[in-house]
């Protein structure tokens, strides 16, 4: 975008609330207790199912991967900021480096896990029970791969990994908020690209390895990619909620405008369609050959009451949006885009729960109060702890050299 | 304020007025003008900047686009054409099953649609683009003027056309320079003299006999003979490592490189489970019944004879050969009640080879062994031949070969009709 010449109708940005102080101050609280009380609601139900926990287990990952990846497509999303140069984004980057420094807590929900595993417990991954292995010789050749001590390792260095790349935009971000460095946004640019990298390799694998390995016999390359991008639109849509919530707490009026939200828009239609690309790519490949092996997957999850959540994946992620969000007064009318948001955040964890769900239980409903209690556990605390960093800091990152380009950013 | 004269070069007539172009000191300048301008009333004008000015869209009253329903319309045309083309040239023109899958399977068709729908969009788009802005323009008044050169560097111009109704010279004239244009200039008409010269006229005509001769030539060589080879500019599969049908293949433990159909295999949609259709019987003797799809219409009975009369009538005969009256009168069938080729063979089994025993004569389909054969028998001789008569199941559809049945019942029932067949009315007619 060109710059014009208008300072005197460009929204003073300084005018703004800027922080969260004031703002509900009992909201952490309330939070957290209420986080804690539907987390141990659904443990409760979860032990009625007298399966081990294994449904529980099932729905507890399936909550944990579903704020995981809203944590890395706010990753991926600030460090494409930074690639792209992009001016208009400096409005809503901070709230996207709160979304990625919240790491802390899919890191925690990890650690249960990661004992249970450590423990020797099999009930989410079958490669954990060696009676398995010994029956089957291909999980034998991948025990090399696919067993605790090696799972664990990695996913330390996975969480090491995007820790590090959060912490440095995070702390980068916040101290040219103190010193008004222009040499620290050249430096976030320089190491975006890399990043981004990083972030596709480390992101590829922990899918693999938290998701994939559930089935372990299965294999499919594009999977971390499905799941990066469903990462990236879970993101998006979070982060158009919080920005409205924010703005309607009286917060960041005038620093996003309809502009920031057209372009958020048209950002979340693009990352539902590649996401599109990415399942289908999957599928028809798969489809195609239908080798047993690789049908394997798709065999439950395409079968009984899954079949049916397939289809509404289908169309709830993909066909129904892709017209919701096509025309340029959707994307900006705040009504329209926030309805889209909201309905792509339930359909992004909907396709996680049918990634993740069907190796628990085939029958019955597929969505069950366990799983709804889980995800208002966990998501609390999500929201509580994000809310702890964002306190005492700008909401916008105030000295940013491109922060005038993007108060002054218009969509032709 | 100054002002410029225009840089029109004709010496004689007066120029025509085309429009006035006005400039402006910056944008915000040109915005205010804009707003102005729309307000006043003027339709026919536009506004130039060296880069794309915020606002200006509303300040000018400009509407949004066609393009993006343009762009819909295409890209639902692309996937509309791709499933179509794909569903026809796979399930019903040339049905070919590949992998197993249903002829029409909807996952293989998503990436051709797909690749369809961009292209369309993408072209819609250029050419809406083009077409919206009335693109390609080579020529404008404006661009007689000698400032609008600095319409694309540091220049914010604003043109009213004369052609706007509201358009008058003194007072368009007036309207700008109230609006605090820096100068304002005239443009004009090409001149009379101002044509394009005749050398590219030439240059065109050249240009385009050229282009007609690589067709003429494509069509030469398309309809003449050549002994050489044809010539390969795009190779594609035309030169590549395979084997012949029948070849020998060391890969195979039989040696064959063509590989046998596994046994139980049967060729897309000729399974022909249904007995009764397919081979006339009903349980364990032959059907007596026509098979459901065959029902007895006046329709099929009109397509069996002319089935019949195409392949059975040239040794049936038209009337499917003597009645029982005449056989019985005459002891031996009158040959003229037979087609021509059944005549034929007689003639010359009579006349150049007596005792020749290759050929039977074809039964007359009116004896009283061929009348008592039930339906199923009927089919069945049709299909697989009798004696010297020929099997038609590769020629004749099967429905057909119950039509072509239930036309020779119709033949044998006119030849052995009583009384009680001719409508009441009519009966009189026979006394």
């Amino acid at each position: 975008m060109t710059p014009t010449m208008k300072p005197s109708t460009t929204p003073d940005v300084r005018a703004d609330q800027m922080s969260l102080s004031g703002l509900m101050p009992e909201g952490r609280r309330v939070l957290a207790v209420v986080g804690a009380g539907a987390l141990a609601l659904g443990l409760a139900l979860g032990a009625l199912h007298g399966d081990g926990h294994r449904y529980f287990l099932h729905a507890y990952l399936t909550g944990f991967s579903f704020l995981l990846s809203i944590t890395l497509g706010s990753l991926v999303l600030v460090t494409a900021l930074h690639a792209t140069r992009a001016g208009w984004g400096v409005s809503v980057r901070r709230i996207l480096e709160i979304l990625a420094a919240n790491l802390f807590v899919p890191a925690l929900m990890f650690l249960p896990i990661l004992v249970l595993l450590a423990w020797g417990h099999a009930g989410l991954y079958p490669w954990n029970n060696p009676q398995n292995v010994a029956k089957e010789p291909l999980l034998a050749a991948k025990a090399g791969y696919l067993s605790a001590l090696p799972f664990l390792l990695r996913a330390v260095a996975y969480f090491a990994a995007w820790w590090a790349v959060a912490r440095f935009y995070l702390r980068h971000s916040l101290e040219q908020d103190a010193s008004g460095d222009p040499a620290l946004t050249v430096r976030m640019e320089r190491w975006s690209g890399p990043a981004l990298v990083a972030l596709g390799l480390t992101g590829t694998w922990a899918a693999f390895d938290w998701l994939m390995s559930l089935e372990p016999l299965w294999h499919s390359t594009i999977f971390g990619l499905y799941y990066l991008s469903g990462g990236v639109v879970g993101a998006l849509a979070t982060l158009i909620l919080l920005a409205m919530g924010l703005q309607r707490a009286d917060r960041l009026r005038s620093a996003i405008t309809v502009e920031h939200y057209h372009d958020l828009g048209k950002l979340l239609f693009a990352a539902l369609v590649f996401w599109g690309y990415m399942a289908f790519s999957q599928y028809l490949l798969i489809w195609y050959a239908n080798l047993p092996e690789e049908t394997a997957w798709y065999r439950p999850r395409l079968a009984g009451p899954w079949g049916w959540v397939a289809l509404a994946v289908l169309l709830g992620h993909l066909l129904v949006p892709f017209f919701g969000l096509l025309s340029r007064h959707a994307k900006r009318s705040r009504r329209a885009l926030a309805f889209w948001a909201a309905w792509l955040l339930a359909f992004h964890w909907l396709d996680l729960a049918w990634i993740v769900m069907p190796s628990a239980h085939g029958r019955g409903f597929p969505v069950g109060l366990v799983d709804l209690c889980v995800l208002v556990g966990l998501g609390s605390f999500y929201l509580a702890w994000a809310w702890r960093i964002a306190h005492g800091m700008s909401l916008v990152p105030m000295q940013d050299p491109r922060l005038p380009e993007a108060m002054e950013f218009e969509n032709m | 304020m100054t002002e410029t004269r225009s840089t029109t070069e004709n010496a004689g007539s007066p120029p025509i007025l085309a429009g006035l172009l006005a400039e402006f000191d910056g944008p915000d300048a040109l915005l205010a003008a804009a707003e102005k301008v729309r307000q006043a009333g003027y339709c026919r004008w536009d506004a130039h900047s060296p880069y794309p000015v915020h606002g200006l869209d509303r300040a000018m009253g400009i509407r949004p686009t066609l393009l993006p329903w343009l762009v819909l319309g295409a890209g639902i045309a692309g996937a509309a054409v791709a499933l179509h083309l794909q569903w026809w040239t796979n399930a019903v023109d040339y049905p070919l099953i590949t992998s197993a899958k249903p002829r029409f399977s909807l996952p293989a068709n998503i990436p051709v649609a797909f690749e369809l729908i961009v292209l369309l969009s993408a072209l819609a788009a250029f050419a809406g683009c083009l077409a919206l802005n009335r693109l390609p323009q080579f020529w404008h008044p404006v661009f007689t003027a000698r400032r609008f050169r600095r319409a694309t560097s540091d220049g914010f111009f604003l043109s009213v056309e004369a052609a706007d109704p509201r358009f008058d010279p003194s007072r368009t004239r007036a309207l700008l320079e109230s609006l605090g244009a820096s100068a304002i200039e005239p443009c004009h008409e090409p001149a009379e003299g101002r044509r394009i010269p005749r050398a590219l006229y030439r240059l065109a005509m050249i240009a385009l006999a050229l282009a007609v001769l690589p067709p003429l030539w494509i069509a030469r060589v398309r309809h003449s003979k050549s002994e050489r080879p044809r010539i390969h500019p795009i190779q594609d599969m035309d030169f590549q490592p395979r084997y012949q049908s029948q070849a020998a293949s060391p890969l195979f433990a039989d040696g064959r490189a063509m590989r046998p159909a596994l046994p139980g295999t049967i060729a897309d949609g000729q399974l022909d489970a249904d007995e009764h259709l397919h081979r006339g019987r009903a349980g364990n003797a032959w059907a007596t019944t026509f098979p459901v799809p065959v029902h007895i219409t006046r329709e099929n009975l009109d397509r069996g004879r002319r089935r019949y009369n195409i392949f059975c009538a040239p040794c049936h005969g038209l009337t499917g050969g003597p009645a029982p009256d005449d056989l019985k009168r005459q002891g031996k069938p009158d040959k003229l009640l037979y087609g021509m080729v059944a005549l034929r063979a007689a003639e010359r089994i009579e006349g150049e080879q007596p005792g020749y025993t290759g050929w039977v004569m074809p039964r007359s389909l009116h004896e009283p062994s061929v009348v008592g054969q039930p339906v199923g028998q009927l089919f069945n001789t049709i299909t697989h031949g009798l004696n010297t008569m020929p099997a038609y199941e590769a020629q004749v559809p099967v429905e057909d070969r119950w039509r072509i049945v239930l036309y020779v019942r119709a033949l044998q029932r006119s030849q052995n009709a009583r009384l009680e067949d001719v409508p009441e009315d009519r009966r009189t007619d026979l006394k």
